[in-house]
């Protein structure tokens, strides 16, 4: 099984490779990857696809690359934490609570650009200790384990939700600005967020690959962590404080895209396993890639329509979840490894 | 043949009082114990007498502890949780290992406390961990994922990990249940070999032949008190398995060493 994990990870890598190259040579008009590497490489300015690939479709690549690598990180290492399978950035409150803080700071504040970066984060962090705080009125038990955590999260997102639209229905001159955003899309219209906050989205997942190995301790029980020399409080919160300032960070750029965190983990983790160590880069590595495929279909399947990307990603994700909801949840043969 | 053995207690409880509310009934009263140096002991009791909370207080999981816990003298709660690692391992009663983790990654595991902070095990680390696997008997299954593991084989895994993590004391919550009597007596051989390099072994179990077999002391517990400890030999006996575990017994001994069955031989199946 060993054997098999570089091999897989070179696998992913391949594939990423690839859908990169490939987001960005086709579009409303496709070009060859020999151009498209040109443009990288050795860029003309007079070159009108060169042009197209370095200021068009690049900014939308290297934007589906943070957002895949961040979501999916941040889903493998809530799902280890929680031991939970249907866990996620998306579902445990954070993408909704950071979205709700960016419409609040537009909307009601009239805070500029860059500040509402700053609103993401803050929201995103309000947004789990939400979570957290309701799942502990329902279960008096102090682990947010099982389902109670996610069922909180997902009630909670839909709250958070609403009061967005609300407030964003509430301004019909502006709401058209950020519709498409709020349902979540790839544009590069935001990059100049992506080149202002992208380090610390970095920052998040350095932190989170140092904490690897405790981590994935913390993945075989908090007592058995302990033991084995874990300062568990104090892993918990800096990796859930990486995973959310991360997470709010690419929310802020492209709006409240979920699944990518939900489902990569679940595909990660019988390629390269589930220790953190490799998972964490293999994570990111085939989450960038998922973003970078989603993006491409929903720009091309229904061309020349330009469809969301966060709605193609919830068409393919919702099948995904149900598939995972039946294996871990409806499953009779269950395993001991989520209990 | 063992007296030439050191007998200064390296890590002790003094007057240990545990409840797990801070309202609650104590299930640990006023314990006092000390375990010595390269010595196997064990901790013998009936069920909800105390003994695995003795051990997870001496571990710093039970938040309302009070007394002292010390080893070689320094409080235990000053040392933090690394340095602690290096000193003391803990196997659980109950261990689960996520899907999709390899014997060789779980048993790496056991040596973080000696990891920096990017860094990974060395040369020293890794042929440590091939002794350990070579130990409990699972040499060359080290690509194999934990969960594919039989029962047996699993639950030495767990101490595989727990010998990597190379500490001179190890704490261990019913390291036999659930396996067959050979595993049993290869596990528990194993401790008991680990004592001759100098480690201390402090063990709940539940067979009192077992018990006999292979532990040097042992710490008698009843009604989260102890009732008795002391030199195996010298502290099992009719009287003391009655007073503890409402059971009468014979004890005798047999080739050298000590035997415990029921006084009243249950009817033999017709």
């Amino acid at each position: 099984m060993n054997g098999r994990r570089y091999p897989a990870m070179a696998g992913i890598l391949a594939i990423a490779i690839i859908a990169f190259i490939a987001n960005l040579s086709f579009g409303a008009s496709a070009m060859s990857p020999r151009s498209v590497v040109a443009a990288l490489f050795a860029f003309d300015p007079d070159n009108y696809d060169h042009f197209v690939v370095l200021y068009q479709r690049l900014p939308r690549a290297l934007i589906a690359v943070f957002l895949g690598a961040v979501m999916a990180c941040g889903g493998a290492v809530l799902q280890g934490l929680t031991r939970n399978p249907l866990a996620s950035p998306g579902i445990l409150g954070v993408s909704s609570g950071a979205m709700l803080f960016v419409v609040i700071a537009a909307f009601l504040l009239d805070v500029p650009s860059q500040g509402q970066g700053v609103a993401a984060i803050l929201g995103g962090f309000f947004g789990f200790l939400n979570c957290l705080l309701v799942t502990r009125l329902i279960v008096s038990s102090k682990e947010p384990h099982g389902l109670a955590f996610i069922l909180s999260g997902a009630v909670l997102s839909m709250l958070h939700g609403a009061i967005a639209n609300a407030i964003m229905l509430s301004s019909p001159s502006r709401r058209s600005d950020f519709l498409s955003w709020a349902t979540g899309n790839i544009n590069h219209v935001y990059v100049e967020r992506l080149r202002d906050f992208w380090w610390l989205g970095a920052l998040g997942l350095v932190m989170l690959l140092a904490m690897a190995r405790p981590l994935t301790l913390i993945t075989l029980g908090r007592d058995k962590a302990a033991s084995a020399g874990v300062d568990v409080t104090r892993i918990t919160w800096l990796s859930i404080g990486a995973v959310v300032v991360s997470v709010s960070v690419a929310v802020a750029i492209c709006g409240p895209i979920g699944f990518v965190g939900l489902v990569t983990p679940h595909i990660v983790r019988p390629l390269v396993g589930a220790s953190f160590r490799l998972a964490l880069p293999a994570n990111a590595v085939l989450g960038a890639a998922i973003c970078l495929l989603a993006d491409l279909a929903a720009r091309s399947a229904f061309a020349p329509h330009v469809l969301n990307t966060g709605i193609m990603m919830d068409l393919l994700g919702g099948i995904v979840f149900a598939v995972i909801v039946k294996r871990y949840y409806l499953s009779t043969s269950e395993r001991g490894a989520w209990r | 043949m063992r007296e030439t053995v050191t007998t200064v207690p390296v890590l002790t409880c003094d007057r240990l009082t545990v409840a797990y509310a801070p309202a609650a009934r104590p299930v640990l009263n006023d314990v006092s114990v000390g375990f010595a140096t390269g010595r196997f002991t064990a901790l013998v009791g009936p069920n909800g007498c105390g003994k695995s909370t003795l051990i997870k207080a001496i571990m710093g999981f039970l938040p309302h502890a009070q007394g002292e816990i010390a080893l070689d003298g320094t409080a235990l709660r000053n040392i933090p949780r690394r340095d602690l690692a290096r000193r003391i391992a803990y196997l659980p009663q109950e261990n689960h290992c996520p899907d999709h983790i390899s014997l060789a990654e779980l048993v790496e595991l056991g040596g973080y406390a000696r990891y920096s902070l990017f860094g990974g095990p060395d040369e020293r680390d890794r042929s440590l961990f091939a002794d350990a696997l070579t130990t409990v008997g699972l040499e060359g299954l080290a690509a194999r994922p934990v969960n594919d593991l039989s029962g047996g084989q699993r639950q030495r895994a767990w101490i595989a990990m727990i010998l990597a993590q190379d500490t001179d004391i190890i704490l261990l919550d019913e390291p036999v249940n659930h396996l067959d009597v050979h595993f049993q007596y290869s596990i528990l051989d194993l401790l008991r070999a680990l004592t001759r390099c100098g480690k201390t072994i402090v063990a709940v179990l539940h067979d009192l032949n077992l018990t006999a077999a292979f532990a040097d002391d042992v710490v008698m517990m009843r009604d989260g008190r102890i009732f008795a400890q002391g030199r195996t030999a010298d502290t099992i006996s009719a009287e003391s398995v009655r007073d503890v575990f409402d059971f009468d017994a014979d004890v005798f001994a047999r080739g050298g060493r000590l035997v415990c069955l029921p006084a009243h031989a249950p009817q033999a199946p017709a």
